[in-house]
C-alpha cells in the first residue's frame, strides 16, 4: 500500500518550486547584482528542464552546503543557507536533525550579525526559526549558539521582514518553555518587541504589500503569539515586572479587528490568569474584564475558548475578583455557552459557574436573578457527563453556600430529577458530592419543616431506590454516605 | 500469524463463516495459541461482544464481519487493540484498506479490489491542519511554528483544489462504495494461510470446499469466480487424496476422502428421495414451473421420458434400485436438456466417511445453515452456532442428520412460499423494483424472519418469478422483499437482491439504496447486518420508505 502514498505529489512539488523562483525574482529586483545572476540561472530552469533536472543544478550537496557555509564567498554562502532553508521549509520531515549535525548553527547565528548582507540575514534567521521550532533539543541548538542577542538586535532591523522573521523565532525560543521564556525577558527582549506594536505596525507583512508574497501570517500577528508565548507556563510564572510591561500592549491588542490577533491576546490573557490571586488581581485591575466578557460572546470559537478560559480563571480568585466579573456581566454570557453544541464549552462554563456559585450568598442571588438556574438543569439532565460533572458541583456549592430560600429555589427549578438521575453514575467522587448536596437539601427541608415532603419527593423521582442500590456500593464512603440518609430520613433500618 | 497471548475470534453467523473458523481453530490448536470465540449475528452484538472483551484482548480476529465499515470509528478501540479481518463483504471500507497498523486484512492476492488511490481519497495530515488553521477550533496556539514556503495566493488555489479534490473523492468514493459484493470465500482465504504456512489439512481442505460452495448455494459470486474457485480447489483435493486412490480397500471407518464429482444440481436428492428433490430445488421447481398444474404434469413428464419408475423415484434414494442409479446422472441429464434444463449438471466435491457416508458440498451447506437459523429455541442464542458448527465437524454425523432433516423442511416451506407468491401474485412491479412482502400469519413466515431463510426465499422466488412473468422488463428488476421480524415490536426484516439473468455480477446496490431511503424519510431502521442489503425496519415507516426508495431508485 505505501506506494500510492507518493503518487501524484509531483505536480505540487513543482507548483510550489515554481511560485518560488517568481517571488525570488521579485526580491531579486532590489539588488541589480543578484538580479542578473539569478535570473539567468532561474529562466533557464523554468523553461527548460524538469524539475528533477533542475534540482541538481540549484541544489547543492550536502558537503558543498557546509564548505560553501563556512567559505568566504558570499554567493556561494547565501545560495547554501537558501539551500538549507528550503530543505526546512518544505512539508513533510524537514531534516532539523541533520542540519544540525552538520555543525553549520554557529555560523548561522553569525551571518544574524551581517548588517550588511540582509538576504542573507533573512535567510539565516528563517532557517533558524525552523530548526527551534522543533523538539526542545532543537530549539537548545539554536539558543547554545548564541542565537538571542542577535534575534533581539534584529527586532530592530530597518528591514521590515527581517525584524518579523526574528520576532518568530524568538516566539519559538518563548515557547519551548519557562527557562528560555525568562532567558528572552533578561536579555531585554521586551522593549523592542513592544516598541514594534504601534499604529504604523502594518498587519499583514512587509512582503505583502510588495503585492502577494510568502506569508499568510500577519507581521502583528506573529508579534502577539510571540507575547502570548512570553506570558505562557507556570513554574515559575513570567517574572512580574515582565508582565506588568506586556499588559497595556495586550490590551490595545485586544481591540484588534483581526480574529487571529484577538484570539492569542485572549490566550496570553488566559496564561495570566491562571495563577495566584495577586497576579489575578493586576489583570483585573488594567480593566480588561468587560472587554473579556463581551469576547465570550463572540462567534469565533477561537476567540469565545481562550476568553471564557480567562474569565473562568479570575472567578477563581477573591469574592471581590469573581464580584468584579459579575459586574461586568460574566453571568448575562454563560446561559448560551451553557447551551453551547460544544461539549467542552458546555464544561468550562459549567466549571466557571461552579465558583461563582461557591461565592457568598449575595453573589448566588445575582446568579439566580440572572436565570442561571434553568440552562444548568438542562445541562445536569442532558448534558455530556464532563460537564454533568461540573453542574453536579454548581448544585453542591449552591446548597452549601446558599440561604434556604435560594435552596428552595433551586429545588423549585427542577434539579433534583436531574440529580437523582445521576446517582446512576460510576464515579465515586460525583456520587459522594451528589449524596452531600442531597443531605444539604434534607437540612434546608428541616429548617423549613417540610422533611416529609421532600422524602415524599426523593422517593417518587426514584432517588430512594437509587440510594438503595448504592448500599451495595463496592466504595465503603459511598455506601456510609448513602446509609446515613437512609437511616435518618427514610427510617431505613 | 502467532499470538503470544489469548486472541478473540468473532465470527458471523454464515456457512463460509463456520468454516473460516474451523480452520483457523484447527491452525490455532496446532500453534497452542489460546482464543475465545464469541459468534456475533451482526453489529450490535459485534459491539457489545468488543465492549465486554476489549480490556482482556489485544488480538481480534473478525471472520466475515468488518471488512466494509469503518471499524476503529465503529469500535473506538485503544490504540494498541490489533485487528485481523478475514471478511468476503465488499467493498472493503478505504480506511480499513489503508490502516497498516491496527487493521490486517486477509485478503487473497489475486482479488480485484479496484481500491482507490490513496491521493485521491486520503490527505496527510499537515494539508489538513494547513487548511483548517482559518477555522480554528479553539484550541490552545501551537507553543512553536515552523515558518512554511506558502504564499497567499497559493493558499487560495489550494482552497479552490481542494474543493475540487473533495468533489472528485466523494464521486470516486460514490463509485466504490456504490455496489456491494464478495470475494473470494473466507474459508479459502484461511485455507491459503494454512496452505502457506504448510498446515493444511484434508479436514481443512474440505472446509475450505463448504465455505465457497456456500458462497454458491447463497448465489453471492459469479458462475466464473465459482468455476475458478473449484478448480484452484480441485487441485489441492487431488493432492490430497491422490495416494488413497489406489488403497480404497483399505479404507477404515474413520477415513476420509474427497472427490471432484460433476454432480446432480439436486438439493440433497442422495438423503431424500428423488422426486422431493427435483420438486424442492430452485432450479428444477422454477424451470418446470411446479407451483401450476401444466408444471406438475410437465414433472410427470420428465420423469416418464427418463423411464423411472414413480414408485422408485418417490423411495428413498438411498433404496433405489442399483440398476438404476448406476446411469442415472446421466439419464436425468439427457431428459433435462430436452425439458430445458440445460444447467442441470454442476461441478462440486463429495466426502466419504468411510464407506457408508457420503455427502455432497451442498448436502452440508443446506445442513449447517438450517442449523444455525433453526427457529426451534433449544437454550440460549449461542446454541444453533455451536451445534451448526459441530455439524461441520467429521465425529458430529446425528447433527448433521438433524442438519438436514432441518434443511429438506427450510427448503419445502421455501417451495411452498414461492408457490403460494407466485399463484396470488403477491410479487408486484414497483417500477425500478419488484417488491414482494410476506404477511403476517403466512405458513412458516416465522422462518424468514432469518436472514439467510429470507434471503434464500428471496432468490428462489425471483427466479420462479422470472420463469413465470411474460413481462420481459420485470425479469430484469431485483426484487426488494419484507417479512415480519418482530410481531411485538412492530417491525419487519427487508432484504433487497440483485436482479436475476445470466451474465448478473451479483453485485447489489440496495444497501446504499437502503442508507439513503432512510435518511431521507426519517425511518426508524436498524442496519444491524453485516451484509447492507439486509435491514430491520418498523412496520408503520414502512410505506414512506419504500416511497423513498422508489423515487431513488427511478
Amino acid at each position: 500500500m505505501k506506494k500510492f502514498k507518493n503518487k501524484g505529489k509531483d505536480s505540487t512539488a513543482r507548483r510550489r518550486q515554481r511560485v518560488e523562483v517568481s517571488m525570488e525574482l521579485r526580491k531579486a529586483k532590489k539588488d541589480e547584482q543578484i538580479l542578473k545572476r539569478r535570473s539567468i540561472s532561474f529562466s533557464l530552469v523554468d523553461e527548460s528542464l524538469s524539475p528533477e533536472d533542475k534540482k541538481e543544478i540549484i541544489q547543492l550537496s550536502l558537503e558543498e552546503i557546509v564548505e560553501a557555509v563556512n567559505g568566504s564567498d558570499r554567493e556561494l554562502q547565501l545560495q547554501a543557507v537558501q539551500d538549507i532553508r528550503r530543505m526546512l521549509s518544505k512539508q513533510n520531515d524537514p531534516p532539523i536533525n541533520q542540519v544540525i549535525e552538520l555543525g553549520i548553527i554557529p555560523r548561522l547565528v553569525e551571518f544574524l550579525g551581517h548588517d550588511d548582507d540582509p538576504f542573507l540575514q533573512f535567510e539565516a534567521a528563517w532557517a533558524l526559526t525552523n530548526i527551534a521550532s522543533g523538539t526542545s533539543d532543537h530549539t537548545r541548538a539554536v539558543v547554545e549558539a548564541g542565537a538571542i542577542p542577535p534575534f533581539i538586535s534584529l527586532l530592530s532591523s530597518p528591514h521590515m521582514h527581517i525584524s518579523e522573521q526574528s520576532v518568530w523565532a524568538l516566539g519559538n525560543i518563548a515557547g519551548d518553555g519557562p527557562t528560555y521564556r525568562d532567558a528572552l525577558i533578561n536579555c531585554s527582549v521586551i522593549p523592542p518587541l513592544l516598541a514594534l506594536v504601534s499604529p504604523v505596525t502594518p498587519v499583514n507583512n512587509l512582503l505583502c504589500l510588495n503585492s502577494s508574497s510568502s506569508l499568510g501570517v500577519g507581521f502583528l500577528r506573529n508579534i502577539t503569539w510571540t507575547i502570548s508565548n512570553l506570558c505562557r507556563n507556570k513554574n515559575p510564572y513570567p517574572p512580574l515586572d515582565a508582565v506588568k510591561k506586556m499588559l497595556p500592549v495586550l490590551l490595545y491588542l485586544l481591540e484588534n479587528d483581526d480574529k487571529d490577533i484577538i484570539s492569542d491576546s485572549c490566550w496570553a490573557f488566559s496564561y495570566l490568569t491562571d495563577s495566584t490571586n495577586d497576579r489575578i488581581q493586576i489583570v483585573v485591575d488594567t480593566g480588561i474584564l468587560p472587554r473579556l466578557v463581551e469576547l465570550m460572546g463572540s462567534p469565533e470559537m477561537m476567540i469565545m475558548t481562550p476568553a471564557l478560559r480567562a474569565v473562568g480563571n479570575i472567578v477563581t480568585g477573591t469574592d471581590e475578583q469573581t464580584q468584579a466579573a459579575i459586574d461586568a456581566g460574566v453571568l448575562a454570557a454563560l446561559p448560551r455557552l451553557l447551551r453551547h453544541p460544544k461539549q467542552a464549552i458546555q464544561k468550562e462554563a459549567a466549571w466557571t459557574l461552579s465558583n461563582i456559585a461557591a461565592g457568598p450568598s449575595q453573589q448566588i442571588q445575582q446568579l439566580i436573578t440572572c436565570g442561571l438556574l434553568p440552562p444548568l438543569v438542562e445541562l445536569l439532565d442532558k448534558g455530556d457527563f464532563k460537564a454533568q460533572k461540573e453542574a453536579v458541583w454548581v448544585v453542591a456549592n449552591l446548597t452549601t453556600g446558599g440561604t434556604v430560600e435560594q435552596v428552595v429555589e433551586l429545588v423549585q427549578s427542577g434539579v433534583l430529577k436531574p440529580l437523582l438521575n445521576l446517582l446512576l453514575v460510576k464515579d465515586s467522587k460525583t456520587l459522594l458530592i451528589i449524596l452531600d448536596t442531597i443531605t444539604n437539601l434534607f437540612k434546608a427541608a428541616k429548617k423549613l419543616g417540610v422533611t416529609d415532603r421532600l422524602c415524599l419527593l426523593v422517593e417518587e423521582l426514584g432517588g430512594l431506590e437509587k440510594m438503595e442500590a448504592l448500599l451495595t456500593h463496592e466504595n465503603n464512603i459511598v455506601y456510609e454516605a448513602a446509609l446515613i440518609i437512609m437511616e435518618k430520613y427514610f427510617c431505613f433500618e | 500469524l502467532l499470538f503470544l497471548q489469548r486472541v478473540l475470534l468473532l465470527v458471523a453467523s454464515d456457512v463460509d463463516a463456520l468454516c473460516a473458523c474451523k480452520i483457523l481453530q484447527a491452525l490455532f490448536q496446532c500453534d497452542h495459541v489460546q482464543y475465545t470465540l464469541v459468534p456475533v449475528s451482526g453489529w450490535q452484538e459485534l459491539e457489545t461482544a468488543f465492549l465486554e472483551h476489549k480490556d482482556q484482548f489485544k488480538y481480534f480476529v473478525l471472520i466475515n464481519c468488518g471488512a466494509n465499515v469503518d471499524l476503529l470509528e465503529i469500535l473506538q478501540p485503544e490504540e494498541d487493540a490489533v485487528f485481523f479481518i478475514c471478511d468476503s463483504h465488499r467493498p472493503i471500507n478505504v480506511v480499513n484498506v489503508y490502516n497498516d497498523t491496527q487493521i490486517k486484512l486477509l485478503v487473497k492476492q489475486d482479488d480485484d479490489l479496484d481500491v482507490p488511490a490513496y491521493d485521491d481519497i486520503f490527505r496527510d495530515e499537515e494539508d489538513e491542519e494547513e487548511n483548517s488553521e482559518n477555522e480554528s477550533d479553539g484550541s490552545e496556539p501551537s507553543e512553536k511554528r515552523r515558518r512554511f514556503e506558502e504564499d497567499v495566493i497559493e493558499r487560495t488555489m489550494k482552497r479552490r483544489e481542494r474543493r475540487e479534490w473533495e468533489a472528485r473523492r466523494q464521486e470516486i468514493l460514490f463509485d466504490y462504495e456504490q455496489y456491494e459484493y464478495h470475494g473470494t470465500s473466507s474459508a479459502m482465504v484461511m485455507f491459503d494461510l494454512a496452505w502457506i504456512m504448510s498446515k493444511d489439512l484434508n479436514d481443512m481442505l474440505w472446509w475450505a470446499i463448504v465455505g465457497l460452495t456456500d458462497q454458491w448455494v447463497q448465489d453471492k459470486i459469479t458462475q466464473m469466480k465459482y468455476v475458478t474457485d473449484i478448480g484452484t480447489l480441485q487441485r489441492h483435493v487431488s493432492r490430497h487424496n491422490h495416494r488413497n486412490e489406489d488403497e480404497e480397500h483399505s479404507l477404515s471407518i474413520d477415513c476420509m476422502r474427497i472427490a471432484f464429482e460433476y454432480d446432480l444440481r439436486l438439493a440433497l436428492y442422495q438423503h431424500w428421495s428423488l422426486y422431493e428433490s427435483l420438486c424442492n430445488t430452485s432450479y428444477t421447481s422454477a424451470s418446470l414451473k411446479l407451483w401450476s398444474v401444466q408444471g406438475q404434469k410437465r414433472l410427470q413428464e420428465f420423469l416418464a421420458d427418463m423411464g423411472l419408475p414413480l414408485k422408485q423415484v418417490k423411495q428413498k434414494f438411498n433404496s433405489m434400485d442399483i440398476s438404476l442409479k448406476e446411469n442415472l446422472r446421466e439419464m436425468i441429464e439427457e431428459s433435462a436438456n430436452k425439458f430445458g434444463m440445460k444447467d442441470l449438471r454442476v461441478q462440486t466435491f463429495s466426502i466419504h466417511f468411510g464407506f457408508k457416508n457420503k455427502f455432497s458440498a451442498s448436502d452440508i451447506v443446506y445442513a449447517t445453515a438450517s442449523l444455525m437459523e433453526n427457529i426451534e429455541k433449544e437454550g440460549p442464542e449461542t446454541t444453533n452456532f455451536i451445534k451448526a458448527l459441530d455439524s461441520l465437524s467429521r465425529g458430529n454425523l446425528d447433527k448433521l442428520h438433524q442438519g438436514l432433516d432441518l434443511a429438506k423442511k427450510q427448503l419445502r416451506a421455501i417451495q411452498q412460499t414461492v408457490a403460494s407468491c407466485i399463484c396470488t401474485n403477491l410479487v408486484i412491479s414497483q417500477g425500478p423494483f419488484l417488491y414482494c412482502s410476506l404477511m403476517e400469519g403466512t405458513p412458516d413466515v416465522k422462518l424468514f424472519s432469518k436472514p439467510v431463510s429470507l434471503c434464500l426465499l428471496s432468490k428462489y422466488l425471483l427466479k420462479s418469478f422470472v420463469c413465470s412473468t411474460k413481462n420481459k422488463r420485470c425479469k430484469l428488476l431485483p426484487l426488494v422483499m419484507a417479512a415480519p421480524m418482530d410481531v411485538e415490536q412492530g417491525t419487519v426484516i427487508m432484504v433487497g437482491i440483485p436482479p436475476e439473468t445470466e451474465s448478473s455480477d451479483k453485485k447489489n446496490f440496495f444497501g446504499r439504496a437502503f442508507e439513503k431511503a432512510a435518511e431521507s424519510t426519517n425511518s426508524r431502521t436498524l442496519h444491524n447486518h453485516f451484509d447492507m442489503s439486509i435491514i430491520e425496519l418498523k412496520t408503520e415507516d414502512r410505506s414512506k420508505f419504500l416511497d423513498a426508495l422508489i423515487s431513488l431508485l427511478s
